[in-house]
């Protein structure tokens, strides 16, 4: 058992880490927080959850001290606080780990963990005192990151134990998640838990968001719902279910379950015929019929992105063959020979590759076909205008918001009009990357029903996702990758998420060949 | 979706954004309104058809200045190329008619531009370093065309494009405002317009959607160059003579021109009508000296103040409307 670095932790008289009076905050034109109470104890792993928009974010900025209250208190440890930046919060020992990583991207793990203190003595930075406190904090998380490995040169799921080694260094006896395992894969999950478990025994409190409810179940002892900027109701887990926890934060939504339907036999839109991506994948085999939706499974890092990248284009030189409607053709050389033949991809990164933020939406769905509602070179705002409607009936987005940037929409808006950009063009094959990430549990209905009814129309969509029962309860058939290769195609009626992961844990659980730790 | 808010909270809430969007009218309007005072001569037309005349090659650069900044791209070899357009205008003036003069230079011009934008969009070189670079180049070839010495022309007609006047209008400050609605048009209204907004907001989500991005950034660099062919064969005529090292600090104009009236140096954000209100608000600084009789002493003190604090008000108040 390796010692804990967190050493003699302050020992209070409270027990209980944080306690929200009555906090209330309002946006213009929005009250955010209406009153919320909220209790924290130590040693607690507390869940947050609720439909984006519901006001966590806004509560927990309020807690790691990017936000002032209008009104209430907060008592940190049976102390009332005072809020004046998030340096000051750090002494009050609340750390906040958002969606958004605080790494910096060029500084090695070193520097970043140790962001803001760096150990010094006379101002020049102790170096050999940093790596030891680090290997300490490593071993101690069971993390293996070079110190001197620059942070984007690792893993979505490295990069994040960075920051909560930062937090470990610290000595945070409050640490909030904001949905940490959203960019996570099966594996890089159940490592997490272990360090939350293990966070916990050492009496740190934790704040546990995700959109994963099945995960908060398992993991919090406590869960709190949120709609509509108030807290509704905090219960232990145990006395919670799945469908009591999505009743209490949707109110009265529908859940639309997904279905398999009966064909007869339709026309091959897209076959691919053993792709190769040297290094990165090999040997994928599959095809797509109209109106098909095809699933591809995988942890991350598996390959999947890179297939839907060949197949739009992006990634030079694919080997291997395809064909489209029968017709075997070269890959596509660019993303314009793809929309050419009818092929378009969403992206996983809305902000990086899907929307431009800076544009309205009505912008950002017209963006794929630019030229678009005008005469000649010249745009008719009124022909755009219409044409953004009908997209915006099409795929659930409130025409009402068609003039509000990107930048200024919520995840599922967002990913709305990463989709819905392509529909003007009417592709017969759409590839969907992650397209449910961090939306909540509405608009990943209204998604769903819009990959449905497309489907219904006759396009052929290949869906990947990390959230495998997404992908079991809505894909026709599912390609399963492990480490860059097709381990399987199981049939919609066949796959369970048991069975997937069995067969992907058969494979990545070998040891890899070359160094590869 | 939440409901829709009562109007009256909406003005409200909506004034800081409006301040923040429209702001910059307002500090032009201030200091027209503090030299007007000053001196009532400021307003009339003589004096304004002269700035006219006078900004007429810093504003019609900051036009193509405008479309090169959209997309998240930079030039600073524009005062070279400005130099070497008007001595080509001037070289090849000393022996030919005015439009063929005026015509060279502004196909060096688009050439000149079609290279910076061939280096940046296709080659992929930093646009600061591609510039920085290629104007060098560009001002040696002028020095070793001119050996240093300027080229006069004594052509009468050559003078009529920079220094000409249709009752008392001058052709160049025509000229200005042709470009400044003309390109805010393209700006503004259509596909092209749209996509260089696209593609300065984000260039990759922009690739993915299958716009042409190379092209479209390549393509602002020829609109400069051509701003540029004009703009030099504009100070040429006006001065019948062009030398290589023409105004070097002209691209300093240009830049705060197209800064001061709010367009983002990030690319994707900003409009025509603010590069002309950034016109409006240097010409009238510069001017305003002249006029209300400033010390030269005192004069970059108070155009530094001024460029600052216009900025730092857009930015104060945009964080102003977020922090809440």
């Amino acid at each position: 058992m390796v010692q804990s670095p967190i050493g003699n932790k302050r020992v209070s008289e409270s027990t209980l880490a944080i306690r929200v009076r009555n906090v209330s905050k309002s946006f213009p034109g929005v009250q955010a927080l209406r009153k919320v109470s909220f209790v924290l104890e130590t040693g607690e792993v507390h869940g947050l959850v609720g439909a984006n928009g519901a006001g966590k974010s806004t509560f927990i900025r309020m807690l790691s001290g990017a936000s002032t209250p209008d009104s209430g208190d907060i008592e940190v440890q049976g102390l009332p606080i005072s809020f004046e930046d998030p340096r000051a919060q750090r002494s009050n020992g609340i750390a906040a780990i958002y969606q958004e990583l605080t790494i910096i991207p060029e500084m090695s793990a070193l520097s970043n963990v140790f962001l803001g203190e760096v150990p010094n003595r006379w101002f020049v930075v102790d170096r050999r005192g940093m790596e030891k406190r680090f290997r300490e904090l490593a071993e101690w998380m069971s993390v293996k990151i070079s110190p001197h490995a620059i942070a984007n040169t690792l893993a979505i799921a490295n990069q994040q134990m960075l920051e909560i080694m930062r937090a470990v260094h610290a000595e945070h006896d409050v640490i909030i998640m904001d949905e940490p395992t959203a960019p996570l894969g099966p594996f890089e999950r159940s490592r997490l838990y272990e360090l939350i478990g293990r966070l916990k025994e050492n009496n740190v409190s934790i704040i546990f968001i995700s959109h994963d409810l099945d995960e908060v179940l398992r993991l919090c002892d406590r869960v709190s719902v949120m709609r509509d900027g108030q807290l509704l109701e905090t219960r232990p887990s145990s006395s919670w279910t799945k469908d009591t926890l999505v009743q209490t934060m949707l109110g009265d939504v529908e859940i639309v379950p997904g279905r398999k339907r009966e064909r007869g036999k339709v026309k091959k839109l897209l076959r691919v015929q053993d792709l190769t991506l040297p290094g990165k994948v090999s040997g994928i085999n599959f095809e797509l019929a109209e109106g098909d939706v095809l699933g591809i499974a995988g942890l991350v890092g598996a390959g999947r992105t890179e297939v839907l990248r060949c197949v739009a284009g992006l990634e030079l030189p694919a080997e291997g063959r395809m064909s489209i409607a029968g017709e075997d053709c070269a890959w596509p050389q660019s993303v314009r020979q793809a929309i050419d033949r009818g092929i378009a991809l969403a992206p996983e990164d809305r902000k990086r590759e899907g929307l431009v933020l800076s544009r309205s939406a009505l912008s950002n769905l017209l963006l794929a076909d630019i030229g678009s509602g005008s005469v000649g070179p010249v745009m008719s705002s009124a022909a755009r205008r219409t044409k953004a409607t009908a997209l915006a009936h099409q795929i659930g987005f409130n025409a009402d918001r068609l003039d509000t940037d990107a930048l200024h929409l919520s995840g599922g808006n967002q990913q709305k009009l990463v989709i819905g950009k392509w529909l003007h063009r009417r592709p017969r094959i759409l590839l969907l990357d992650e397209p449910t990430r961090g939306i909540d549990l509405g608009a990943k209905q209204e998604i769903f029903q819009t990959i449905r009814s497309l489907s219904d129309e006759g396009m052929g969509v290949v869906l990947v996702s990390s959230d495998l029962e997404e992908v079991v309860e809505h894909a026709d058939r599912i390609l399963v990758m492990a480490r860059g290769k097709q381990i399987a195609m199981l049939d919609g009626t066949e796959a369970s998420v048991e069975r997937i992961l069995n067969l992907i844990f058969a494979v990545e659980s070998r040891p890899a060949l070359a160094g590869v730790n | 979706m939440r409901a829709s808010t009562p109007p009256v909270a909406a003005w409200r809430e909506r004034l800081p954004t409006l301040i923040r969007v429209y702001g910059i009218i307002l500090t032009l309007v201030l200091l027209v309104a503090v030299v007007g005072i000053g001196n009532p001569a400021f307003l009339s037309g003589q004096n304004i058809f002269n700035m006219l005349s006078q900004w007429a090659p810093a504003g019609i650069m900051a036009v193509g200045m405008t479309f090169v900044i959209l997309t998240g791209g930079f030039d600073l070899s524009v005062a070279s190329g400005y130099s070497l357009c008007a001595v080509v205008a001037a070289y090849v003036g000393q022996s030919y008619p005015p439009s063929i003069a005026f015509g060279a230079a502004i196909i060096v011009g688009l050439l000149f531009g079609l290279a910076n934008g061939l280096l940046v969009a296709v080659v992929r070189i930093n646009p600061f370093i591609t510039t920085v670079g290629s104007g060098f180049i560009i001002n040696g070839v002028a020095l070793v065309m001119t050996k240093n010495a300027a080229f006069l022309v004594d052509n009468p007609d050559f003078g009529t494009l920079g220094a000409g006047r249709w009752h008392g209008i001058p052709y160049s400050g025509m000229l200005l405002i042709v470009f400044l609605l003309v390109f805010g048009f393209i700006l503004a209204r259509t596909v092209y317009g749209e996509a260089i907004y696209s593609v300065g907001g984000n260039y990759e989500a922009s690739r993915l959607s299958g716009i042409r991005v190379r092209a479209v950034v390549a393509s602002t660099y020829v609109v400069l160059g051509g701003c540029i062919g004009l703009a030099g064969s504009i100070v040429a005529s006006q001065l019948s003579s062009a030398q290589a090292n023409l105004d070097p600090g002209i691209i300093f104009d240009v830049l705060t021109i197209v800064v001061v009236g709010g367009t983002s140096l990030s690319g994707g954000t900003g409009a025509m009508w603010r590069t002309a209100v950034g016109l409006g608000i240097i010409a009238t600084i510069s001017n305003g000296f002249v006029l209300l009789d400033i010390s030269p002493y005192y004069q970059s003190i108070i155009k530094g103040t001024i460029i600052v604090a216009a900025l730092a008000l857009d930015g104060g108040l945009t964080r102003l409307v977020r922090a809440k």
